[in-house]
């Protein structure tokens, strides 16, 4: 493999133990230079804690990590030089400012753009001169992306970083994961939430019980989604099982429910569309029902 | 009232360590101290020499306290009654803000606020809960002390006399936890406070009034506005006075009110100091390991500078007051003479090198603090965003322990320029006051141990890093004030780096001591910094 095609972040079987308990069991990981990787999972399956070796504040207890071809519990200050980190939890310095707090963790990496500083502070409306024992929750979040962004960066390792933003301050956060990424940077974003990911990632890992249980781009995990209907007043529900790209369907006196592959939405809308239904609800798939699917459907295959 | 209960059972289910290991250590140093007495001091002229030796020499007055006629009860009251109720006190105010200010500064406060009790219930729980910890510190202490072979009555008094100074500092705490904006601060304001009424007790104790059995020294005015003058006052052993007793659970009382009609007016999280909006940008310094670390430090190090400058004042102005004091008495002048080398002279430098020792201790507590905030910046989450900088853990703790050196020798500093500005204002001359500087610096190198050890402990074991911390320090207390009464053996007592330090100006100076200690000091720094590279980020 030459550099030009070397992950930024690799880990092979990456094990984890806390004690008795197992947070990373084997985790492989690879983010290609200058992808946007979505690095999904739901709470406790270790997204964290994988972040936490990344930036060798933490060592695996089996396994290998390598940022920039760099094992980062060995060489953490060559690992980190080009690394800007937001953490999951943002702990203030209760007694200094949200400005001073800015300038110290950006200065601790080189110094901050001052350009981009003064733009992240006016369009994330933040006000700098509070004590950041005031601060709340999206405002302290906030403190961690300025710092994040106000200084070019080669990686940007964020840790489910739009808790607490608001939808506008969440535009201008993805306006600004964008804006790296043009420049080359690349991004490895944990969530919990499907539709962020969804949004702003070009590829994307599932973590569960601390394994990667599934990778590839949005179009090879399309498999994976699926859109859930319910829909009232159909004339022949039982009709539904001849469509293509049908799962799980429910009946219920006029109501059905079920859901479709998001392949086959077309001849599902088609499937659906007659003069009598009186009621239509479509829903997003949420992750962990995706989960849930993800593993029976596995299990009926197997 | 079920409610309030349940909070403080819920607020005791908290501390189950943290009270027991206050309550029984307390208890234990009770029990040691009265059965030491009881081996080395039985019988009256032990007990009448010791009391002689104690009341004609300021320092110890100032230490420990009044001598109060023999007994081993009186005796066992004497010497340890007043570092007991500083322990109650603190045992007590860290109990209050615990479960107050530091609630509220992490919102925990406005979590249970939702629950349908009244605003000031959990206020009240911590009164109670505080209460009950000082009654059964009490009754462990009575216990003690019976076991050692005191009798029951007075045993039963001094343990109350511990337990109502306690409680009083739980009702002020509570006070102090309305108004500080922080739970360190609110920590720090009331541990002041504790040590400034040891201070004023010391001062009134040390210009006291010697009876002429040589036996029993009255206390000057300054003990009276002490709440460990007012405990000492009880007099359990001797001449048993309830009415000390009622007037500090008077005072409990009345702190304790205040506090809660205040927590009743307040919104939750409110803070009665004013806040200041900060600066827009990081100053000078702002952006580096060490310049965060002095930020952090520097108000907790003029709380300790100020403690030190009032003791290294004491030291200085006092000093000559005093033996002015106990030499006036013309049939003391040959006894002094014999027994201090020097006269009244050496009675001063006697004074002097006693609370400069103290301001070593306060120099050492300084620097530990200091290393300890990194555990609270580890354990808060901040640290992981500090580590994450293409910056080493080595420079990390490197930056930490350089402003922790600084604070010690801030401190022992301040004490000994204000011992020398004391000691010349007083108009007394038994030598050069500047000579007070380099006494006061000689600590230094035991303060720097300690807080490299403290800094190892960090390093190896995080999670025990605070107890750990404070309990070295403890132990080289309790070694140094208390080793020679418990008959420890010599190379138990040389575990203490304060055994090490040049007691200037009785001593003179004592460059092969002082050279080891630094040279202690630097290796467990070292080893500190190859420690934390070697382990994983800790909550």
């Amino acid at each position: 493999m030459n550099t030009a095609t070397q992950p930024v972040i690799e880990t092979l079987g990456l094990v984890k133990h806390f004690g008795r308990t197992r947070a990373l069991d084997g985790l492989n990981l690879s983010v290609a230079a200058g992808e946007i990787h979505g690095f999904l999972g739901p709470n406790g399956a270790g997204k964290s804690t994988t972040l936490r070796v990344l930036l060798g504040l933490i060592r695996p207890t089996a396994g290998t990590a390598r940022v920039f071809g760099v094992n980062p519990w060995d060489d953490p200050v060559r690992a980190h030089r080009d690394i800007a980190y937001v953490p999951g939890d943002v702990s203030l310095w209760p007694n200094l400012s949200g400005g001073e707090v800015i300038d110290l963790l950006t200065g601790l990496r080189g110094g901050a753009d001052g350009n981009l500083r003064q733009e992240l502070i006016d369009e994330f409306e933040f006000d700098p001169r509070k004590k950041a024992r005031t601060y709340s929750k999206g405002n302290r979040q906030k403190v961690a992306l300025i710092a994040a962004f106000a200084r070019p960066a080669r990686l940007y390792l964020l840790d489910e970083p739009s808790a607490g933003l608001d939808p506008v301050m969440d535009a201008v956060f993805r306006r600004h994961i964008e804006r790296v990424s043009r420049g080359g940077a690349t991004v490895l974003l944990s969530s919990h939430i499907l539709s962020e990911v969804e949004q702003l990632c070009d590829r994307i890992t599932i973590i569960r019980s601390g394994t990667a249980v599934e990778t590839g781009t949005l179009g090879e995990l399309r498999h994976l989604k699926r859109t859930h209907f319910r829909v009232t007043g159909l004339a022949e529900p039982a009709r539904l099982a001849a469509l293509p790209g049908m799962h799980g369907i429910s009946i219920d006196g006029g109501a059905a429910e079920f859901d479709a592959d998001a392949a086959d939405l077309g001849a599902v809308l088609a499937g659906i569309a007659e003069p009598g239904i009186s009621g239509l609800t479509v829903a997003p798939p949420s992750l962990e029902s995706l989960f849930l699917r993800h593993y029976s459907d596995r299990n009926t295959a197997g | 009232m079920p409610g309030l209960l349940q909070l403080a059972l819920f607020q005791a289910r908290r501390d189950r360590v943290t009270l027991p290991v206050w309550i029984l250590g307390i208890t234990l140093l009770g029990f040691a101290t009265s059965s030491a007495v009881v081996t080395q001091f039985g019988d009256e002229p032990s007990q009448a020499a010791i009391l002689t030796l104690a009341a004609t020499n300021p320092a110890f007055l100032f230490l420990r306290g009044l001598p109060d006629g023999t007994g081993v009860g009186a005796v066992v009251f004497f010497q340890g009654f007043a570092f007991t109720a500083v322990l109650a006190g603190l045992m007590s105010t860290f109990l209050v803000v615990r479960h107050t200010r530091t609630d509220e500064e992490l919102g925990r406060a406005e979590f249970l606020g939702s629950v349908p009790l009244p605003r000031a219930a959990s206020l009240t729980a911590t009164l109670l809960l505080g209460a009950a910890a000082n009654l059964i510190l009490a009754m462990f202490l009575a216990a003690g002390f019976v076991a050692a072979g005191l009798p029951v009555p007075g045993a039963v008094g001094a343990g109350a006399a511990v337990g109502a100074v306690g409680v009083f500092f739980v009702g002020l705490a509570a006070a102090v936890a309305q108004v500080m904006p922080s739970g360190r601060s609110a920590n720090g304001a009331a541990a002041g406070l504790v040590g400034a009424a040891y201070l004023l007790r010391g001062v009134g104790d040390a210009l006291g009034t010697l009876a002429s059995d040589l036996l029993h020294v009255s206390s000057a005015w300054p003990s009276l506005l002490s709440p460990i003058g007012w405990g000492q006052r009880l007099r359990p052993f001797t001449s048993p006075d309830l009415f000390a007793l009622l007037v500090l659970l008077a005072a409990a009382l009345g702190v304790a009110v205040a506090a809660v009609l205040i927590r009743r007016r307040r919104d939750v999280g409110a803070i009665l100091l004013p806040q200041r909006d900060g600066r827009e940008r990081a100053g000078v310094g702002g952006t580096s390991f060490v310049g965060l670390a002095w930020r952090l430090q520097r108000s907790t190090l003029a709380g300790w500078c100020v403690g030190a400058a009032a003791l290294g004042a004491v030291a200085g102005a006092l000093g000559p007051l005093v033996s002015e004091t106990v030499s006036s008495v013309a049939p003391l002048k040959e006894l002094i003479s014999r027994l201090v080398p020097g006269g009244q002279a050496g009675l001063i430098d006697v004074f002097v090198t006693a609370l400069l020792g103290v301001a070593g201790v306060f120099a050492a507590a300084a620097g530990i603090q200091a290393v300890l905030r990194m555990r609270a910046e580890e354990a808060e989450g901040r640290a992981e965003a500090l580590l994450a900088a293409p910056l080493s853990r080595a420079r990390w703790i490197g930056a930490n322990l350089f402003i922790a050196a600084g604070s010690a020798v801030g401190v022992s500093g301040t004490a000994g320029v204000a011992a020398a500005i004391g000691l010349g204002l007083s108009g007394t001359s038994t030598g050069p006051a500047v000579s007070l500087v380099p006494a006061a610096l000689a600590h230094i190198p035991a303060a720097l141990v300690f807080l490299a050890a403290a800094a190892v402990v960090f390093a190896a074991a995080p999670r025990l890093s605070i107890l750990l911390g404070w309990g070295m320090l403890a132990g080289g207390l309790v070694l140094g004030e208390f080793g020679e009464l418990f008959g420890l053996p010599v190379w138990l007592q040389d575990v203490s780096p304060f055994r090490h330090s040049s007691a200037m100006p009785v001593e003179p100076f004592d460059p092969g001591g002082a050279l080891a200690l630094a040279a202690i000091a630097v290796a467990l720094a070292g080893l500190a910094v190859y420690s934390i590279r070697r382990r994983d980020l800790t909550a």
